[in-house]
């Protein structure tokens, strides 16, 4: 179990973790390319940029959002919070940091970490419940929206088991090799499915606009896809 | 055909994913983190590949062009372009590979800022360096007709490159033959460590016409895959002509390969069972004797299986034939062999991977081809009304699927360094030997009471002396040891009960734990705790609270319970080495300063307690180093010579604890 434990927190883990950063990196160079590709396209040039900063702004501090849908807007928004600072500022995981790159920050006291990581697990089941209940929101989802929630949830639970090893009925090496593997997985899947929206999300509302800025001539250019070339629209 | 473009440029960018990485490591880390070379190694797959056998694959362009402009062969024009274009990104690589090489990559401009024009490296570099220039004036008028290139000005260059043609021609031809022969003229410096086989005063001329014979096939192995890869028509009737030449020019080449070393005594040397006459008739056999065999006969040239599969072993032989003389057939110290690390052959491989992809770009944006030979033309994606997606994400689809893969190398590739790669060079782990046991006799030399002599030298028995037994250290087992004369040791310390006092520490139901079984690295400090064990003896989950309190932060080595809260029994009270303030944590220090410190410690402790009785230098190094000849030791055997045995039989010698190790 050790060695097996040893690949996971070694290569395994490296290898997941620069195919997130270079990943990440893809999407932001594919983006700017993107943008600036419909950019030099598009027919009409006029960008409403305040109210498009005004809108993404909005997007990343959401407590605004909150009045649309209340409690889901509420359990997203612990959820996320949850998800981002555990991992980040967990004691241990700040120890690896040092003891691997030198690099160090404060931690958050281990009573802080458990809540949210319980936390956590309870919001992906909320949000999982909510997406499964709610038939309009069913009808949008895809796969992947079903099974992110409960794959975030695996290395928080098994986080918390090894962090409270008395009440852990499993092996606790076996909770570990869990514990990393699920992360590894979910660095792997991050940009390869909508978890890249972490590096995306600044510039979804951009890339919304610019979608309907169509090329010069797109017009005629559906009329020829729907067969219905020179006819009076 | 355009799915099987897809694959083979998926593969591509997957492996020059790979090789970004590693070029960053290489330049950021040095040849050492990622090279197997080493100072008797200094030169392996970079050079075998990249440079001897890249610029031979790159031969084709010269003998294209002869064929075509100086013996006005027309019909073979169509192979004009690709063959100089393959030429071009061939001498490319060549140059991009000598820099991943070149210890110092900017003295690649050495030859021409010191000109060392006796030296026959300084003509291959001229010439490669010419010729590099050539193949790119001579491709550039390929390049200045794209549409988008048509301005007045480049209208001239090109009018101007397309008079300078012939002239090109000619001293492209003749800048090849020199460094093509020139390479193989590397090495008449070396004649006595290449191998017989290969060795050969007219080495030059071997490289020459192999790389004549190589040019040609490569011309045609190039066909087969662009015709394969672009969807075109293999022009069969020309490559089969192609194919008789080549099958000529390597009968000529084994008959001057044979014939060389008939002429100078050494073909019964291929007559011996001998591995490398094994590997020097596979190694012929394979470039020269098989595949001109093969081309000779009309059926095989009339089928393109036949012809790819001759050109093939041609390439595949004549790269054998470059890595034997550079690396296999050339001698090295015997204990410092070389094989090529993963990354040497990943950045070779993804090297030849950029350069395939550079030519599939041009392939498809300019006119390599004549337009008749290219497949139908890709249909337009029709927009489609449904979604905006078109619109939007069409003309990034092929950049987001090449990044991806190219991304996932690179994640490969970090992955698969060594920690040596990636975070500098790491000290190698030196395991502990333990010491041995020898016989010696007890004397009095220069007026001290108890000096040792080796038993089993007769020269330095002494009539007198009482044998006695001592330990030989040499814990890294680098020939200089120390003689411990542990019997008087025990004897001063105060007898059998005193193992405490250097054995500090010991192993569970032990009493004299041997220093190398805590201290195990000759050099670094050692972990001498197994967390998975002492999981497994305190009950599982339920036991983390034995040593982990469950405090605030992480659960650190640092702030686990010491080691000695529960195994009090390992450490002996009254010992020289105290355990450290805080507790002991488990990790013992490097052999070396762990009995250095034991040693010189009670030394010095000695010395201060009786000033007058012993000599200052009792705590020197020479006190205990140096005294042993190490050439002289190795001639000895353990025990004492059979007459001093019988002479005095140890008093109590079963009495005195054996050395635990």
């Amino acid at each position: 179990m050790d060695a097996w434990l040893d690949w996971a927190r070694g290569p395994a883990f490296v290898f997941s973790f620069v195919f997130l950063l270079l990943g990440l990196l893809r999407h932001v160079a594919l983006t700017a390319w993107e943008v600036a590709h419909v950019w030099r396209r598009a027919g009409d040039r006029k960008l409403p940029l305040g109210k498009l900063l005004r809108a993404t702004l909005l997007w990343l501090v959401p407590f605004t959002r909150l009045r649309h849908r209340f409690w889901f807007g509420l359990t997203s928004l612990v959820f996320h919070v949850c998800i981002l600072v555990v991992p980040v500022f967990l004691a241990g995981h700040v120890a690896l940091w040092a003891r691997g790159l030198g690099l160090s920050w404060p931690a958050i006291p281990n009573a802080v970490a458990d809540a949210l990581t319980l936390l956590a697990v309870v919001t992906a089941v909320l949000l999982l419940g909510q997406r499964v209940f709610s038939r309009a929101t069913r009808s949008l989802s895809r796969v992947q929206d079903f099974a992110l929630p409960p794959l975030v949830a695996v290395p928080f639970a098994t986080g918390f088991l090894m962090m409270h090893p008395g009440w852990n009925p499993f092996d606790f090496q076996a909770t570990f090799f869990v514990h990393v593997m699920s992360a590894n997985l979910l660095f792997v899947l991050t940009p390869l499915t909508k978890l890249s929206h972490m590096i995306l999300m600044p510039s979804t509302q951009l890339v919304a606009e610019l979608a309907w800025h169509w090329p010069v001539d797109s017009g005629s250019a559906v009329g020829r896809a729907l067969g219905k070339e020179g006819e009076p629209v | 055909m355009t799915r099987r473009l897809t694959a083979v440029k998926t593969a591509l960018w997957l492996l020059a994913g790979v090789l970004g990485v590693l070029t960053a490591v290489r330049f950021l880390r040095g040849l050492g983190a990622t090279t197997a070379l080493t100072d008797t190694a200094p030169w392996g797959f970079w050079i075998a590949f990249d440079v001897m056998s890249g610029v031979a694959l790159a031969a084709g362009g010269f003998v294209v062009a002869a064929t075509v402009y100086v013996f006005g062969r027309e019909r073979y024009r169509a192979f004009a372009r690709p063959a100089i274009l393959t030429a071009f990104l061939g001498y490319a690589a060549v140059a991009v590979g000598l820099l991943y090489d070149l210890g110092l990559p900017w003295h690649i401009l050495n030859p021409v800022a010191h000109p060392q024009h006796h030296s026959v490296l300084f003509e291959v570099a001229m010439c490669v360096m010419l010729y590099l220039t050539v193949l790119f004036l001579e491709f550039s008028p390929v390049i200045l007709e794209h549409p988008r290139l048509q301005r007045p000005l480049l209208a001239r260059v090109h009018r101007a490159l397309q008079k300078v043609t012939i002239p090109l021609v000619i001293a492209g031809i003749v800048l090849s033959t020199l460094h093509q022969s020139s390479l193989g003229s590397l090495f008449l410096i070396a004649p006595y460590r290449l191998h017989p086989l290969w060795y050969s005063p007219y080495l030059w001329v071997l490289f020459f016409v192999s790389a004549v014979a190589l040019g040609l096939a490569m011309v045609m192995a190039e066909s087969f895959f662009s015709a394969w890869l672009f969807g075109h028509k293999p022009r069969r009737e020309l490559l089969g002509n192609l194919g008789r030449a080549a099958s000529v020019v390597l009968l000529l080449y084994a008959a001057l390969r044979l014939g060389d070393l008939a002429a100078r005594g050494k073909l019964d040397l291929a007559l011996q069972p001998t591995g490398h006459a094994a590997l020097f008739w596979f190694e012929l056999g394979v470039s020269a004797l098989l595949p001109a065999v093969l081309l000779q006969s009309g059926r095989v040239r009339a089928g393109s299986g036949g012809l790819f599969g001759s050109a093939a072993l041609i390439v595949l032989g004549m790269i054998g034939y470059r890595f034997d003389v550079c690396i296999v057939a050339f001698a090295r110290p015997e204990d410092m062999p070389y094989f090529p690390s993963w990354t040497e052959i990943a950045v070779s491989v993804g090297i030849v991977a950029a350069a395939m992809l550079v030519f599939i770009f041009f392939v498809e944006h300019l006119r390599v081809y004549p337009p008749e030979e290219h497949g139908p033309a890709e249909p337009r994606p029709r927009p489609d009304p449904g979604t905006v997606r078109p619109l939007l994400a069409g003309p990034a689809a092929a950049p987001r699927r090449y990044s991806l893969v190219a991304v996932l190398g690179a994640a490969l590739a970090v992955a698969l360094l060594p920690a040596g790669a990636l975070f500098g060079d790491q000290v190698a782990r030196t395991p502990v030997a333990g010491p041995r046991t020898l016989d010696a006799i007890r004397v009095a030399v220069d007026g001290r009471p108890d000096d040792l002599v080796l038993a089993a030298e007769p020269a330095r028995q002494a009539p007198d002396g009482m044998p006695a037994r001592a330990l030989l250290l040499d814990a890294d087992r680098d020939g200089r040891t120390v003689l411990f004369d542990h019997d008087a040791h025990v004897e001063r310390a105060g007898g059998e009960t005193s193992c405490g006092s250097c054995h500090h520490q010991n192993l569970p139901f032990d009493r004299a734990s041997s220093c190398g079984s805590c201290h195990a690295d000759m050099f670094l400090v050692s972990d001498t705790f197994r967390h998975e064990s002492h999981v497994g003896h305190l009950g599982g989950n339920a036991g983390c609270a034995r040593c982990h309190d469950g405090g605030e932060g992480a659960k650190t080595r640092e702030k686990a319970r010491a080691c000695d809260d529960c195994h009090s029994d390992m450490l002996v009270p009254g010992a020289v080495v105290r355990p450290r303030p805080g507790g002991l944590d488990g990790r013992a220090v490097g052999y070396m300063d762990a009995v250095h410190g034991l040693c010189v410690a009670c030394h010095e402790r000695e010395v201060a307690l009786r000033p007058g009785e012993l000599p200052a230098s009792l705590a020197d190094c020479g006190t205990c180093h140096g005294r042993e000849d190490p050439a002289r030791l190795r001639r000895l055997g353990p025990y004492a010579a059979a007459d001093v045995r019988r002479a005095a039989p140890p008093p109590g010698a079963a009495a005195v604890p054996g050395p635990s190790e």
